[in-house]
């Protein structure tokens, strides 16, 4: 894991680098190296991110982005402002901090929504009228997050 | 592909015109922050990627996709960051009556 | 391409203006912070076009991510010390 964290770093320097000399390249791979050799170690119990989940959820939160950008556009054009904002409370059982900053982000990325705050269990969503509200509370985004983390088996 | 680039820019550029408009007519700082997550999560996102496109598949291709990546992972976190400060000094979205 | 490019910068540029104006008249602190957090997202979309331009996408996009990182950790000082102090004065 340590491992694929310093090939994704190598690579982040070679695509924004604009040298490729060999002192430019070996001088990314020592940053690399050092890099994930100073960064804390995760914890013993934490729950692993599965990029296969990771690449099929991408699509299907830019696909929900992009419907409810069309309809908050909708709304803002409209002559009446038809908008109907409130805050909810959202109470999910996604519990660890990497699912819940990844819940957080999809809810603020998603125009309609945005997460006010935050405590363990329970977000405090701010919603501009109730039908964006429809894929959080059916529950499905929470769902979706937590597919995204699965059990730590070995490594 | 240069057509191509040039619609999806287009696209980005009508997502970013209506959340300038969102951001003068909505009337708190709760429902002005929806337009500024429609300016950048789909905006900029979309005349990123439209740039993106124009450059082709050579290494400028990539180098525009992790601002693009950037852009995405930073503006949530700091709508969220300010709103929780509006919310905790005691700020309160206006809810229209009207039924 | 190359005059559509200046069209983008030009409304570009045109957006901005329409925030300055809620980071100058903007009732709450935290509007003028949001407006502020608008402009810095079309400076570096503004960067990024300025460099498709000019055919030097490479530098303008170290420049664009150094923008980039720069608002995000003074927009989350910003955000924090309005969380502390609270918005008693505006």
């Amino acid at each position: 894991m340590r491992f694929l964290s310093a090939i994704a770093l190598f690579a982040l320097w070679m695509v924004l680098s604009a040298s490729y000399n060999v002192a430019h390249v070996a001088l990314g791979a020592v940053v690399a190296i050092i890099v994930v050799w100073l960064s804390p170690k995760a914890a013993p119990n934490a729950r692993r991110f599965s990029l296969t989940a990771a690449i099929a959820y991408v699509p299907w939160l830019f696909i929900r982005v992009l419907k409810s950008g069309f309809h908050v556009c909708g709304l803002i054009l409209k002559p009446g402002l038809p908008i109907k904002p409130e805050l909810i409370k959202h109470k999910t059982e996604l519990s660890s901090d990497g699912e819940l900053v990844v819940l957080g982000n999809s809810i603020t990325l998603t125009p309609g929504t945005i997460t006010v705050e935050v405590a363990a269990g329970e977000l405090i969503v701010h919603a501009i009228d109730p039908s964006s509200q429809q894929d959080l509370v059916s529950g499905a985004l929470d769902r979706k997050v937590g597919q995204l983390f699965t059990a730590k088996e070995s490594g | 592909m240069t057509w191509l680039a040039i619609f999806i820019i287009a696209v980005g550029l009508f997502f970013l015109v209506v959340g300038s408009i969102g951001i003068l007519r909505l009337p708190d700082v709760f429902s002005r922050a929806h337009a500024l997550s429609l300016t950048d999560s789909l905006g900029a996102a979309f005349v990123l990627a439209g740039l993106a496109v124009y450059e082709g598949f050579t290494v400028n291709f990539l180098r525009i996709v992790v601002v693009l990546l950037l852009v995405y992972l930073m503006n949530p976190v700091i709508s969220h960051a300010t709103l929780r400060a509006a919310y905790r000094s005691g700020l309160r979205p206006s809810v229209r009556e009207e039924k | 391409m190359n005059s559509f490019l200046v069209f983008v910068l030009f409304t570009l540029t045109a957006l901005m203006l329409v925030y300055l104006y809620r980071v100058v008249r903007g009732p709450s602190v935290f509007d003028r912070v949001l407006g502020l957090n608008g402009i810095s997202t079309k400076a570096i979309v503004l960067l990024v076009v300025l460099g498709s331009m000019f055919e030097r996408v490479d530098m303008f996009v170290d420049i664009s991510t150094g923008y980039a990182l720069l608002n995000l950790v003074g927009a989350l000082a910003i955000a924090k010390f309005l969380e502390e102090r609270g918005a008693a004065r505006e």
